[in-house]
């Protein structure tokens, strides 16, 4: 598979979307509840998706047949959206406890990215494996330095 | 304080295989569709959750500010592009890159001119998270397992 310059651009967009996804959604949730808010975000964002799919379709389906190994889905891979929605719930406890905020989203983005590396290393889900370089680990460093300083600095 | 901290990395590692299994399905049916079954999924998901805690309720809705529906959007449209570019560049670096946009959106958005100290921090915040993004996009083609 081809890695293109783009994709970590987009990458960086997509980090963008998610943090004005959060902002808005927690500002419904101050005027609704975590629970219910996060309902509806997703009623939404189905919607919307439907929307993009009927839009996007044409263009997609000549990108899809690039992946001859991945046309039938396997069925577990329809339900990434239990834990995405499972999140919220556990946020909720630990933004609650002494950890708060700043803890929460710390230990957070150390878990996401243990998880990223252990996913990369093994293959998890078939994704495909990668080997990593000395620059990653600088990368990884970096970022979490940068993201420590802005959570508790701040 | 130690089974928070557990609850919080276990949190992370949830994120994770969600956004995992959604690059493991974009690759089988496209990013845009693997967004729908992701928020679909989750909309009855949660709507189960919410008839079974009994939170389930419209009272809520009146004072809710309309543009806070916007949320919806940005998700579709970031779920899709997650899964579409993790595939490509593993789930580290998405992952990364992702935490490195998710950090520079927070400090545009709380900016609060005052506190210099702060300012400062943040502006050094951002800066070592770019010279980050500026090493994953050099290191890409050594990353490469072939």
């Amino acid at each position: 598979m081809n890695e293109h310059s783009s994709d970590w651009l987009l990458a960086l967009a997509g980090g963008l979307l998610l943090g004005l996804m959060i902002n808005y959604n927690s500002l419904m949730a101050k005027h609704s509840t975590p629970l219910f808010a996060s309902w509806v975000m997703h009623g939404i964002g189905a919607v919307t998706s439907l929307l993009f799919i009927t839009v996007f379709s044409k263009k997609f389906s000549a990108n899809n047949k690039i992946n001859h190994q991945y046309t039938q889905g396997p069925l577990w891979a329809y339900f990434g959206g239990i834990p995405g929605s499972l999140t919220m719930i556990l946020a909720a406890i630990t933004v609650n406890s002494r950890l708060g905020l700043s803890g929460t989203l710390a230990f957070i983005i150390a878990g996401q990215v243990l998880f990223g590396l252990v996913c990369d290393i093994f293959g998890l889900f078939d994704i495909p494996k990668r080997r990593f370089a000395l620059t990653d680990f600088f990368v990884v460093l970096s970022v979490l330095m940068g993201s420590s300083i802005i959570i508790f600095l701040k | 304080m130690i089974d928070y901290i557990l609850l919080a990395i276990l949190n992370g590692a949830v994120i994770g295989i969600s956004r995992a299994i959604n690059g493991r399905l974009s690759l089988a049916i496209g990013p845009f569709k693997a967004s729908f079954w992701n928020h679909i999924i989750g909309f009855l998901f949660l709507a189960s959750m919410l008839i079974v805690t009994g939170r389930f309720s419209f009272d809520v809705t009146t004072d809710i500010p309309i543009f806070t529906y916007l949320a919806g959007f940005f998700g579709a449209l970031f779920v899709a592009v997650n899964s579409y570019v993790l595939p490509r560049v593993g789930a580290t670096k998405a992952v990364l890159l992702v935490i490195s946009g998710q950090m520079i959106c927070s400090v545009l958005i709380d900016y609060k001119s005052g506190n210099i100290l702060s300012i400062l921090a943040q502006f050094f915040g951002v800066a070592i998270i770019l010279l980050g993004v500026y090493l994953a996009k050099s290191s890409r083609s050594r990353h490469l397992k072939i």
